[in-house]
């Protein structure tokens, strides 16, 4: 046992003395009565759960607030034995001035015990500072005066009489005021709560929501003088006290129930493919928003489990972190609602529990990682090459054959001046098959009309030279520029092979948009038995298909002509 | 007569205007992009206009867009793309909307003087000119032919001068026939592969262009 935890013993035991004390004192003073009993059994409950969950270091500052109230609350009561004692009274009237801003800040800091942000300190500092200065004014100075429920009794400085009846109105709306911002702040915890966070908080919210409707009816009460609502009243305040112990324990019990769900979490994950496992966990420990991000030591990176880097914010608003692993050598982080932190124990025992899955993961994120980037520069060197080809036609067209035609431009000129006709024409001839060569070399390399009017004009003029009569079904429409060069090559290829090896009599293209795919298919009559594996032409194909994430298949059964099919992704 | 030379290559700019005043014609004026060509068109008046497929800004295929605004705009002047691709989108395109005072010639022709001098004076007189290397790629096909095996040898021949835009008289010309027989032949060949008599002869070009390039895609039947 810690020395901590000693001190909420210590505390325990202090308070269940003074509780001791008070009912004896009551029961030998004959004035014990009902109210005595269950008051005095509800608080040795209370200290028995405040011990429980003082053993629990996050739950450490919560149970010794818990005794603090309970303190006050033992105090007020015993301050009471003594009507006749002014150091009593004063004692009583200060523990009773602070007992519901202690119950305040024991609710609005659990399950922490420590309140998050500025409102909820602001209130604080405001309940305290009410409660007690305004206690204190005739602890100190005024001359108590309680009608009917003890004897006079002079205050500690006494300095005359003054009338506390106004001031006592005053401040008995100031204190509703209170209660009302209490019941903001508290139904605001509970919004702003994620829905695990919220199981842990509800109870004792209730409860807390409850006893503070209860207090303001109680001032309301006492401005309106309707005291006969006295002693239900009392009651229903005996009723919280036994009401808070049983809230912080079904608290505590959510949580617990909550590590069932890790046996099933275990089994869950033998069988887990790498995206299964970031919901299996967020179920296990009740936080849809949880993220998981695994740790690539190789990379010294976080990667999702689809392999895309991920970043793992420590310090994100509403957010907190839990490494699954050692702080150096992580496997992985679980992003998660910061109100979990108080389960760290539970998303520990889950992360331990999904390890082997995470290594799993992480080598299938690696591999995924690898081979998107494979694919990326697969596609980055088509690209590439494409841009490449679309320049040297370009340079082809504007340098060699500007040339060639400046110089059949100047032969002409020669032609006028000298008229040695005969070999000029020669040089002419000479000169017009070099420049159909080129022209044939430059539609190769890149087909122009592709760029200028997409895919149907240019499969229409790939057809045009085709030696077969061929059907051409493609609807207007312009694709990404990979799509539309790896469409038109996908049908050029076809053809020429249908020219040179299908012995067909016709064939047919057609093009189609099918879910984000363009579908490119090629089909022939002639003789099949193609293979997609020999001869580079179809295996570049295939290439260039593959590099945009599509497929390129060949079906060619001997004597059932053959069909060439591609399916490349193209957006939407 | 006038002749605008749009190109964005100074090369074949100053070649053009060394070699066209030899063959009876005047170079107007000679510009390098397409908003320069449509400036000068009203200033320079010219009657026919000889435009580069490819200029600046996009290097696409301006010189197409350049030609249909300027028949669009200013009937009486000539268009003749000069171009680099043996494809019959261009050319239709080229021709779809008003296929008179037209031309799609390859840029080759512009070292074969005569052939280009005879396409300016036809495209002057109001005629469609549409370049033989692309009547031969349509015809040549295999499925085409195999269409055309209604046609006798004549009309074979008369049916590509058809294509390629020329008239009866031209037709005749070339052939040594006399309009008569050659009217008599053209109204043959139309009814044999179903297309309707036009008078106009431009009209006839582009009916006769399409169903050859349709021909190729079709199976024949036998």
């Amino acid at each position: 046992m810690t020395q901590r935890s000693l001190a909420v013993v210590a505390c325990a035991a202090v308070v269940a003395v003074l509780n001791t004390v008070d009912v004896a004192r009551q029961a030998r003073l004959g004035v014990a009565d009902a109210e005595t009993w269950v008051a005095g059994a509800a608080v040795y409950l209370a200290l028995g759960v405040a011990v429980v969950i003082g053993r629990w270091p996050e739950r450490r500052r919560t149970a010794l607030l818990m005794l603090a109230w309970l303190l006050a609350g033992v105090v007020a009561d015993a301050g009471l034995d003594w009507p006749d004692s002014r150091p009593a009274v004063t004692v009583w009237l200060l523990a009773a001035a602070l007992q519901p801003s202690l119950y305040a800040h024991m609710v609005l800091s659990y399950p922490t015990g420590r309140v998050r942000d500025r409102s909820e300190r602001g209130f604080l500092v405001v309940a305290y500072s009410v409660t007690l200065l305004w206690q204190l004014a005739p602890a100190l100075f005024a001359d108590f005066h309680c009608p009917g429920c003890s004897p006079h009794v002079p205050s500690l400085l006494f300095v005359g009489q003054v009338n506390l009846t106004v001031l006592g109105k005053v401040f008995s709306g100031l204190i509703i005021g209170l209660g009302l911002a209490f019941l903001v702040l508290v139904a605001r915890r509970l919004r702003g709560s994620s829905p695990a966070a919220r199981r842990t908080l509800l109870p004792l919210v209730l409860a807390a929501a409850f006893a503070c409707a209860e207090f303001i009816v109680l001032r309301a009460a006492s401005l309106s003088d309707w005291s006969q609502a006295f002693g239900v009243l009392n009651w229903i305040d005996l009723a919280n006290l036994l009401v808070v112990p049983s809230a912080v324990l079904a608290g505590l019990m959510t949580i617990r129930r909550h590590r069932g769900p890790l046996g099933d979490l275990v089994i869950e994950l033998r069988a887990a493919r790498p995206d299964q496992i970031e919901p299996a966990l967020a179920r296990a420990v009740g936080d849809p928003s949880l993220e998981l991000a695994l740790w690539l030591p190789e990379e010294q990176r976080f990667v999702d489990c689809d392999g895309a880097p991920a970043t793992v914010e420590r310090d994100a608003p509403g957010r907190a972190v839990t490494l699954v692993g050692s702080e150096d050598e992580p496997v992985a982080a679980i992003v998660h609602d910061a109100g979990l932190v108080e389960q760290r124990a539970l998303l520990e025992a889950a992360g331990s529990a999904a390890s082997l899955a995470f290594q799993n993961a992480r080598l299938q994120a690696t591999l995924r990682a690898q081979l998107a980037d494979l694919r990326a520069s697969r596609a980055r060197i088509v690209a590439a090459g494409d841009a490449e080809r679309k320049r040297v036609e370009r340079d082809l067209h504007d340098g060699a054959q500007q040339r060639l035609l400046a110089a059949g431009l100047a032969l002409q000129l020669l032609a006028a001046d000298r008229g040695n006709g005969e070999l000029l024409a020669e040089a002419q001839a000479e000169l017009q098959s070099a420049l159909r060569e080129l022209r044939e070399l430059a539609r190769g390399i890149h087909p122009a009309i592709l760029t200028d009017g997409g895919l149907p004009a240019a499969v229409r003029s790939l057809v045009d030279r085709a030696p077969v009569p061929v059907t051409v079904d493609v609807p207007d429409g312009r694709y990404p520029e990979p799509v539309e060069s790896a469409a038109y090559f996908v049908v050029s290829e076809a053809l020429a092979n249908v020219a040179k090896h299908a012995h067909a009599r016709s064939a047919a293209v057609s093009v189609m948009r099918d879910n984000g795919r363009l579908v490119v298919q090629v089909r022939d009559d002639g003789r099949g038995g193609a293979d997609d594996q020999s001869g580079t032409g179809l295996r570049g194909l295939s290439d260039r298909v593959g590099a945009l994430n599509g497929d390129l298949t060949v079906s060619s059964a001997p004597g059932a002509g053959t069909t060439v099919r591609a399916e490349i992704p193209c957006g939407s | 007569m006038r002749i605008l030379i749009a190109d964005d290559s100074a090369l074949i700019r100053d070649g053009l205007a060394h070699v066209l005043p030899g063959h009876g014609f005047e170079v107007a004026g000679s510009v390098a992009d397409l908003p320069a060509l449509l400036a000068a068109v009203p200033a320079t008046e010219p009657d026919v206009a000889l435009i580069d497929i490819r200029m600046p800004p996009t290097f696409t295929d301006e010189g197409i867009t350049g030609a249909r605004t300027i028949r669009s705009r200013f009937p009486s002047v000539g268009v003749i793309v000069l171009s680099q691709h043996v494809d019959a989108d261009y050319a239709l395109t080229l021709l779809k909307d008003d296929p008179i005072r037209t031309g799609y010639l390859l840029k080759d022709r512009i070292t074969d003087i005569r052939t280009l001098a005879s396409a300016i004076d036809r495209v002057a007189l109001g005629e469609t000119v549409v370049d033989p290397e692309l009547v031969n790629l349509l015809l040549g096909r295999p499925a085409t032919r195999s269409r055309l095996d209604e046609l006798t040898a004549r009309e074979r021949e008369i049916i590509a001068l058809l294509a390629e835009g020329l008239t009866d008289r031209g037709i005749g010309e070339r052939l040594w026939l006399t309009p008569k027989t050659v009217e008599t032949h053209v109204r043959h060949i139309l009814s044999k592969l179903g297309l309707a008599a036009d008078s106009l002869h431009n009209r006839r070009v582009l009916a006769v262009l399409a169903y050859l390039r349709e021909a190729g895609a079709r199976p024949a039947q036998r």
